[in-house]
């Protein structure tokens, strides 16, 4: 984006400040830098391609945010100015929300770009069907909401939703985009939080959940989700075995396959002490995640390409770029079916600012693994992070073939 | 003969006042705090570190008979969270993921000054126990009431707490964690609020970390019954409260 729109835009945001004395305004502002610095894998089998994508290239973005309400609609805007190694910055307005809730008494409405997360997890959340956010990244950008029509009716322990998000679409690019029709439950049952989602989409056809939080001590809480889809879908790699051209068509690197009834499940723990410290244990199953197989063949298929330079008439770039339009199969939200999350995290009691956490991250089906040490400082208005991720695991884990092998972070954000 | 009965007849004379009814004398000092059942409250914090204003938090509260509690978290950098008390159970809305949370009561204690300090305005509800004697804390005679929670999600599970012979009044607090370590002392600053004498501030001053001391403002106060769907863990993420 042109640096004039992302001027109008931080002009914007000031003119909404300036009228914030209006009694009908009131929002806050965070500005917030991030910066990370990755560190490639010296031993990768992608490095061919490895250029051609963002892969160990630093970035940094720039974030001013601006939330709370101006009249009757809630607002989050968010102007990002991001950029990374090798490449030109650019700008981004964004209205992460701009929504309307009215109604009164047990019938209550929603109307506009709103964050619907759900679920009782923390790194893994089965029925967070709508909002499917992304969960464990480092300094994560300001969640996007969802375009959607909401009828909620409230009782004094019970709430159902019924939920039409992104109005008018059908299929798109990304499921999060795809029209839905989706009813939400909640019941408070003995102590517990009872959860409960029903969705009909195109895509995944019904999709049908449950999910279960409670404290039965002071200090321990209990967590577990569950989510049964018609179809499911996961990216994985070329079938095997492939021919030169296939080995050679970036667009065909991967491809989309249609899983049978997949289920996804979670169970968790979340233990506290008085002295700040937290302990967090999670194991679930994701049926629409790459299997151990994928890696491998997505890095034996690597090295095939790779071979094919030593061919005459083999243009390198097609290897390249088949290689790198491969190492799409990265970003899937969930590495691999199995995963185990252990958390320490300790903030301090005495209220100093200060707090850290260690995560590890193992993927038991292929042997991989991602640690995370993490520290954070708070004051009256200004935050800092920094901490440092890194992958390894066996030679042919998710995490150990990723071409890079640690991530720097430091952020820093300013409330005002 | 009649000495042993005149000592019985002057020691029940001597027991304080509500010393059999220690309901009676929590639920007169909790007038001083908290005037009506269901109220908005606005809450300063103001967190000092060796004589110097380090925060100042805001948070609007909400309470409701029930052992029913809404903050709503004000300032800037903390702008967008929410946590619902209800009896034991709690729950917390960060800006980073608008779904309710669920907590264990030891999460709420952490913090500037707990949550529980900040929507926690009553002690009738939740604290039984016994006067354990009279003492004189800054020339003011009071009651020594040596209090235990009767409940798990309690912030404090033991106070002692020192009121005001003459009129009930908060003076001073002991307030013990479950490992029954002192964690903070608490002094309550008076002022007249609509015509009543009502607790304006209370000064928590920290005994697990020096220097460190916490003023706890109550700018306002007014008469405010929510419907019960607001103290719905599910409705946190609307904004018909305030954000």
């Amino acid at each position: 984006m042109k640096p004039i729109i992302v001027l109008a835009w931080v002009l914007g945001l000031t003119a909404v400040q300036a009228v914030a004395d209006d009694a009908a305004t009131d929002l806050a502002y965070k500005t917030r830098f991030v910066g990370e610095a990755h560190g490639l894998r010296a031993d990768t089998v992608f490095a061919p391609g490895v250029p051609l994508t963002s892969f160990g290239r630093d970035r940094a973005r720039f974030e001013q945010e601006a939330r709370g309400r101006v009249g009757p609609v809630s607002l989050l805007l968010t102007g990002t100015f991001s950029g990374q190694q090798g490449q030109h910055a650019a700008g981004k307005p964004l209205a992460n929300e701009a929504y309307v809730d009215f109604g009164s008494g047990e019938n209550r409405f929603s109307a506009g770009k709103k964050i619907l997360s759900g679920d009782v997890g923390y790194g893994f959340r089965p029925i967070d069907v709508l909002q499917r956010e992304v969960r464990l990244q480092a300094l994560p950008p300001t969640l996007e909401g969802i375009p959607s029509l909401i009828w909620e009716r409230f009782t004094a322990d019970a709430a159902w939703s019924m939920v039409w998000a992104n109005p008018g679409y059908g299929r798109r690019g990304e499921s999060r985009d795809d029209g839905s029709l989706a009813l939400r439950g909640y019941r408070r049952w003995q102590g517990a939080d009872l959860h409960g989602v029903a969705r009909l989409s195109s895509r995944y056809g019904s999709e049908l959940g449950a999910a279960i939080s409670t404290v039965p001590h002071e200090s321990l809480e209990l967590h577990a989700s569950f989510l049964a889809q018609r179809r499911g879908e996961r990216f994985a790699p070329l079938a095997a075995p492939a021919t030169i051209a296939q080995l050679l068509a970036p667009d065909q690197a991967l491809r989309t396959v249609t899983i049978d009834a997949p289920r996804k499940l979670l169970a968790g723990f979340t233990w506290t002490t008085e002295r700040g410290w937290s302990v967090l244990g999670e194991a679930w199953w994701d049926g629409t995640a790459p299997t151990a197989g994928d890696w491998s063949t997505l890095a034996r298929q690597a090295a095939q390409r790779s071979a094919l330079l030593a061919f005459p008439g083999v243009p390198a770039a097609a290897v390249n770029g088949s290689i790198a339009a491969s190492t799409a199969l990265f970003a899937a939200p969930v590495r691999t079916r199995r995963g185990q999350l252990a958390r320490v995290a300790w903030t301090d009691p005495a209220a100093s600012g200060w707090s850290g956490s260690f995560d590890l991250l193992r993927t038991p089906e292929d042997g991989g693994w991602v640690a995370t040490l993490a520290a954070g400082w708070e004051a009256d208005r200004l935050r800092l992070d920094a901490g440092v991720r890194y992958f390894g695991g066996k030679s042919e884990s998710s995490y150990r073939l990723m071409p890079e092998q640690r991530v720097l972070f430091v952020g820093a954000s300013l409330a005002f | 003969m009649f000495k042993p009965l005149l000592f019985a007849a002057l020691a029940l004379l001597a027991l304080p006042a509500g010393a059999a009814d220690v309901k009676t004398l929590l639920k007169e000092a909790d007038a001083f705090r908290l005037a009506d059942d269901s109220a908005r409250v606005e809450t300063e914090v103001r967190v000092m570190k060796a004589g110097k204003l380090d925060k100042t938090r805001l948070y609007a509260v909400y309470v409701k008979p029930g052992r029913r509690s809404l903050v709503v978290f004000r300032s800037p950098s903390e702008r967008g969270q929410k946590m619902l008390m209800l009896g034991d159970d709690f729950w917390l809305v960060l800006p980073t993921s608008q779904r309710p949370l669920r907590i264990t009561p030891m999460q709420k204690l952490l913090g500037d000054a707990s949550t529980g300090d900040i929507a926690s305005l009553t002690w009738a509800e939740d604290y039984d126990g016994k006067v354990d004697g009279e003492q004189t804390i800054d020339g003011v005679p009071c009651l020594r009431l040596d209090i235990t929670g009767q409940r798990k999600g309690v912030s404090y599970p033991r106070i002692v707490l020192y009121l005001a012979k003459n009129d009930r009044r908060p003076v001073h607090a002991e307030l013990y964690v479950a490992s029954d370590k002192l964690a903070k002392e608490a002094d309550f600053r008076f002022g007249d609020v609509d015509g009543r004498r009502q607790v304006v501030a209370m000064v928590l001053t920290d005994r697990l970390q020096r220097e460190r001391l916490t003023e706890v403002h109550y700018l306002a106060r007014a008469a405010k019954t929510l419907g019960d769907e607001y103290y719905n863990p599910a409705f946190l993420i609307r904004a018909d409260i305030e954000n």
